[in-house]
């Protein structure tokens, strides 16, 4: 059995698909609510974009525009609220709808970028460990119990507090934290991989070890790195609302959802609408990365794949 | 014989009533937002720790609620010359072990705090006491190395009278595992992050405590605070958020006590590096460009007062006839044209999050009341750690939002940092106000005093190398239960004379 | 066997050092303690002295050998700030943080495991979609915002329990409760998985085929063989649970060892850090090995090169 991380779950190892089994009815019926659950994803991953992308056109206000004696204006269907302001506004009279627009901004760049920097870097030294083995492999997985054993906190301090706040800063250090959960991963499909047949035939026939990781192991690893990608997302967006937590996030007056998180919790028995909208806005999208990545995972494992 | 035991059994009815009522009875618990940091004075440097120091152990000066100075275990003093205080020590104290209090447990304590080999955090207050000499066992001398004003401030300033004889035979350590003071309340136990529980000390000198217990826990976060005064477990919490007043005023079992507080709040000014800052106008045009009114009603939800300079009228030296800057933005414009900045500047404007009430929102506030007046903001948000250091390495470019608190009570304890260069927090300075404020220093007359503060705060006004702001308003949440407990400006709470 | 066992004590303890050490650069990448140790009034001379006495002027490598030196003695040093040993601090905060995390695995276990493994049977109905969306949500919502509704309704309204603070049952609820959320959701997840990869192996189908009520084929096949895995995945959520609670032992002042460690870090009290870390780490490496050893105790495919 393939030992898990914590925080993804992974199919069984090498077990051989079962060829040519009839299909029973409860795998098409399974197959079929598989193929609705992109619309879900595709759905919130699609709003999203276009919150992030046309965020100027879609919100009704500037969002960091301050209007001090329209703080604290709860949503319109709330008494005092006003249809000015659908979704009230902040401490500071900013509209808590145009921040959550355009804080889409923040979450997209902070999730994507965040994922690509730690699952580029997490790949690699996932497919290297996999690859060589030995004492190689050794010493890139202490490295990863390492990583593991240091608290983030200390991490995105120390480097915050020696680089200064801003958002290029904040995906270097979601990079340099989140790598680990991928090259666990990698380096168990690389290492089977590299068991395999037809590697031992390119190694036979000559060919560099930097051909045989570039065009025979990583394409069959990125299956995988994709899928982690795809549920990492979200925590990306969630670790941005911690190091707002601490005070380590986006500057101000940069609208991100994690910062109008952490900013409104000391609103929360009063003006509940603060940090319940970016809430939900961060849950649906987790949700939608999740849903997204266990979709794709489905789809790329050969065992569930409808023959011709 | 049935009228006996009726009789014997209303007597001891009626005794045990009179006990009851002349007994401290109940517990108060008090909720703070931080946490002791220990119990040893030498390592304070909070006002959790003051607030623990108060009850446990006697100082020789107390501030009363008022701010005023009041005899406490010292009853009179005379001055003897310029540099030389004579005390006369209460007879009678006695330390929760039962030994008396005398000359030379003050001086023990007081050698204590300034001797280097204590590195005792709070040791620069003392900085100026050169000797203490015990005359006979109920009075003392103290020596200063300058005239000192300030000298009876210093000695209500956390510096706690210890069982001298006591701590050299149990050590330090062992010592403060389970402090013996002399003062109202008695230490039981302490668990860090949790709570401390101190009982009353009926033999205390003043009269025993209404209550005959005091629990202390640190609740750092804001909503579970309040809940704990809600639902009525605790009975005394502090730092309640401006916006949040309102509905603890509407509850049902608890009221909120406001009260304007030592802290002051302004914005830094990097006036060392070459560039716009160095010029006074500019630095008007900035004070010139805030509506602290606004901020004060819209965010402190009427939580501050303007102030003038960087004093409130809780520190000695205040002048009450120098106003504030009024809010003037197109003075302001005008200001920085004249400057030769028509066209708009760019300043660097940090500030820390979380550190002072509503620092981070307070600041975004002004940054946006300077873009109005064409100055673009570059905003950068600190953890109080790395702000700390950025401040006291003199790193700190442009604007840095800050607040002081009370400390002594005294003008000095505010200028000195700020306007004398040698000092790790000076962004401003000149040979003037230097030499002023190192006279006042040293002027035992408090008149004469008076006046040097009073053209001290003129030139810092006119000169502007701070944005001043505001006073900040305290709000803390007592519950109805609570008798006679009064808020006071300095942040600490003493409970000697509280009941329940 | 026992050559691979070794094989691993010794790579922990490696582990172990690298984190003793990187965790020292950490903290002094984290600035100058002595700044936020005086008070303003402090001369330059006090600042001096204070820098000298905590040893802090000495070149960064006799530091760094002066410190593992002691470290290995088992010497954290001094709190900067308060004036006991960083491991009495560390140590006394212990049996809180076992406390709250103990019961918080023990509410995430019983809500994970039946929900994940009736999913895992149950796969594709309405349950299982129910039950794994239930799980996506509790894996994305804050852990703040949870703990301070949870004070909300159960503390103020409700008045079933206490705000906050240490204590008895009453106290370790809400904050056990706020923790097992996002644990649980993600531990159901991960059981589901893991039961669905038993479910379809060939011994279970054989199993059904041979006419095995399905309630067998569950307890002995399934559970079975499924077991080490979720026992990995519960020890390894203990780990970081015991330093990781930090935000819900801030909202709930639980006195355990993430606030210690949050406070230690905002106060730059690097021997309090440095213990902090290298003990969990420590603790953390050590589950890891006893998994590792139990995995290639009992299952022989593990590669071990």
């Amino acid at each position: 059995m393939v030992k898990p991380s914590v925080d993804v779950f992974v199919k069984a190892d090498g077990e051989s698909p079962i060829e040519g089994a009839p299909f029973s009815e409860r795998k098409l019926k399974f197959k079929k609510l598989f193929r609705r659950i992109p619309k879900a994803a595709a759905f919130i991953i699609i709003l999203l974009l276009i919150c992030a992308i046309f965020s100027p056109w879609i919100a009704p206000h500037d969002p960091i525009e301050q209007n001090l004696a329209d703080a604290l204006k709860p949503p319109f269907w709330q008494k005092g609220g006003m249809t000015k302001y659908l979704l009230g506004t902040d401490n500071l009279g900013r509209d808590i709808l145009s921040r959550i627009i355009y804080g889409a901004r923040v979450s997209v760049i902070v999730g994507f970028a965040g994922v690509l920097f730690s699952g580029i870097f997490g790949t690699f030294l996932g497919v290297v460990a996999g690859y060589f083995g030995g004492k190689i492999d050794s010493v890139i997985m202490r490295l990863t119990d390492i990583m593991l054993s240091l608290p983030y906190i200390l991490i995105a301090i120390a480097i915050i507090g020696a680089i200064g706040p801003s958002l290029t800063n904040i995906i270097i250090v979601l990079g340099i934290t989140q790598w680990v959960s991928y090259t666990r991963i990698i380096r168990f499909e690389a290492m089977s991989l590299s068991k395999s047949e037809f590697i031992e035939m390119a190694v036979i026939s000559g060919t560099r070890w930097w051909r045989i990781l570039l065009v025979h192991i990583l394409p069959n690893v990125l299956n995988s790195a994709v899928v982690l990608g795809t549920l990492d997302v979200g925590k990306m967006i969630i670790f941005e609302a911690a190091l707002s937590f601490l005070g380590l996030g986006v500057k101000p007056p940069t609208a991100s959802w994690g910062g109008m998180l952490a900013d409104g919790r000391v609103y929360l028995t009063f003006a509940w609408w603060l940090a319940t909208f970016p809430g939900i806005a961060i849950s649906i999208t987790v949700l939608g990365g999740n849903l997204l990545g266990d979709w794709l995972r489905d789809e790329l494992d050969p065992r569930h794949q409808l023959k011709a | 014989m049935k009228k006996g035991v009726f009789i014997v059994l209303t007597l001891v009815m009626v005794f045990w009533v009179g006990i009851c009522f002349g007994q401290p009875k109940g517990e108060l618990v008090v909720c703070q937002g931080a946490e002791v940091n220990a119990l040893d004075p030498a390592k304070h440097n909070s006002i959790p720790d003051t607030n623990f120091g108060l009850h446990v152990f006697d100082m020789l000066y107390l501030r009363d609620s008022q701010g005023v100075l009041r005899p406490h275990l010292a009853t009179s003093h005379k001055i003897i010359n310029d540099t030389t205080w004579e005390f006369k020590l209460r007879s009678g104290v006695k330390f929760h072990n039962g030994a008396v209090m005398t000359a030379k447990d003050v001086k023990f304590s007081i050698d204590r705090m300034i001797d280097p080999q204590t590195k005792a955090f709070f040791a620069p207050f003392y900085a100026t006491i050169g000797e203490v000499k015990v005359v006979d066992d109920s009075t003392i001398q103290i020596i200063t190395k300058g005239p000192d004003p300030l000298l009876l401030k210093r000695l209500g300033m956390d510096l706690l009278i210890l069982p001298s004889d006591l701590f050299k035979e149990k050590g330090a350590e062992t010592f403060f595992q389970h402090p013996i003071g002399s003062g109202p309340f008695k230490f039981v136990s302490w668990t860090r992050n949790d709570r401390m529980i101190l009982d009353a000390n009926e033999a205390y000198w003043g009269g025993p405590p209404k209550v005959k217990r005091l629990i202390i826990r640190p609740v750092p976060e804001v909503a579970a605070r309040l809940a704990e005064l809600q639902t009525g477990n605790a009975d005394i919490i502090t730092n309640i958020p401006p916006f949040l007043v309102p509905q603890m005023k509407d509850s049902p079992n608890a009221t909120v006590q406001s009260i304007p507080g030592g802290r002051v709040m302004f914005l830094y000014i990097n006036c060392l590096v070459e560039g716009p800052l160095k010029d006074k106008r500019v630095r008007q045009a900035l004070n010139y460009a805030v509506d602290r009114k606004a901020i004060i009603d819209n965010i402190l939800k009427g939580g501050g007062v303007p102030m003038a300079v960087n004093l409130t009228p809780l520190h000695f030296g205040y002048d009450p006839s120098l106003k504030p800057y009024p809010y003037d933005p197109a003075k302001a414009k005008k200001l920085l044209a004249e400057a030769g900045h028509a066209s708009g500047l760019k300043l660097v404007f940090n500030t820390p999050s979380g550190r002072y009430i509503l620092d981070k929102e307070v600041s975004q506030a002004i940054a946006g009341m300077f873009n109005a007046v064409g100055i673009q903001t570059d905003m950068r948000v600190h953890e109080w750690g790395t702000y700390t250091q950025m401040l006291t390495g003199k790193k700190l470019t442009d604007l840095g939002f800050i607040g002081w608190s009370l400390a002594l009570a005294d003008a000095d304890g505010t200028f000195s940092p700020y306007f004398i260069p040698e000092s790790v927090f000076s962004y401003f300075s000149t040979p003037e106000l230097k030499e002023k404020i190192m006279k006042a220093r040293a002027i035992l007359d408090e008149k004469k005093r008076f006046e040097i503060y009073k053209e001290i705060q003129r030139e810092i006004y006119e000169e502007a190398p701070l944005i001043y702001l505001y006073q900040q308003i305290d709000h803390y949440g007592v519950s109805k239960k609570v008798k006679g407990f009064q808020v006071r400006g300095d942040e600490w709470i003493f409970l000697h004379q509280v009941s329940k | 066997m026992g050559a691979y066992i070794i094989r691993r004590i010794l790579q922990s303890l490696i582990v172990i050092l690298g984190v003793i050490i990187i965790t020292f650069l950490i903290s002094r990448v984290l600035g100058d303690p002595v700044a936020l140790l005086l008070p303003p009034e402090a001369t330059p001379e006090q600042r001096a002295y204070l820098t000298k006495d905590l040893g802090l002027d000495r070149p960064l490598y006799i530091q760094l050998v002066v410190y593992v030196s002691k470290v290995l003695k088992g010497d954290f040093g001094q709190s900067f700030r308060h004036q006991e040993p960083a491991m009495k601090l560390l140590l006394d905060r212990i049996p809180a943080s076992l406390y709250l995390s103990l019961i918080a695995t023990l509410i995430s276990v019983c809500i994970a495991l039946p929900l994940g493994i009736i999913s895992a049977i149950k796969r594709g109905t309405i349950f299982d979609r129910i039950g794994m969306t239930l799980a996506l949500l509790g894996q994305s919502i804050p852990a703040f915002w949870a703990g301070i509704m949870l004070i909300l309704l159960f503390a103020v309204q409700l008045g079933w329990f206490p705000p906050s603070g240490y204590g008895g049952p009453k106290h370790v609820i809400l904050p056990a409760v706020t923790l097992a959320l996002f644990f649980s959701a993600a531990t159901a997840r991960l059981t589901r998985s893991s039961v669905l990869d038993v479910l379809d192996m060939d011994y279970v189908r054989y199993a059904r085929l041979k006419g095995v009520p399905e309630f067998v084929v569950i307890i002995r096949h399934v559970l079975r063989n499924s077991f080490i895995t979720i026992l990995n995945i519960v020890a390894l959520q203990l780990g970081l649970l015991l330093g990781g609670a930090v935000i819900t032992e801030f909202i709930f002042s639980w006195p355990g060892i993430g606030r210690l460690s949050l406070d230690a870090i905002y106060n730059r009290d690097y021997p309090v850090i440095q213990a902090t870390v290298v003990v969990a780490a420590s603790f953390f490496v050590v589950i890891n090995l006893l998994v590792d050893i139990i995995y290639s105790a009992t299952d022989p495919r593990v590669s071990r090169k």
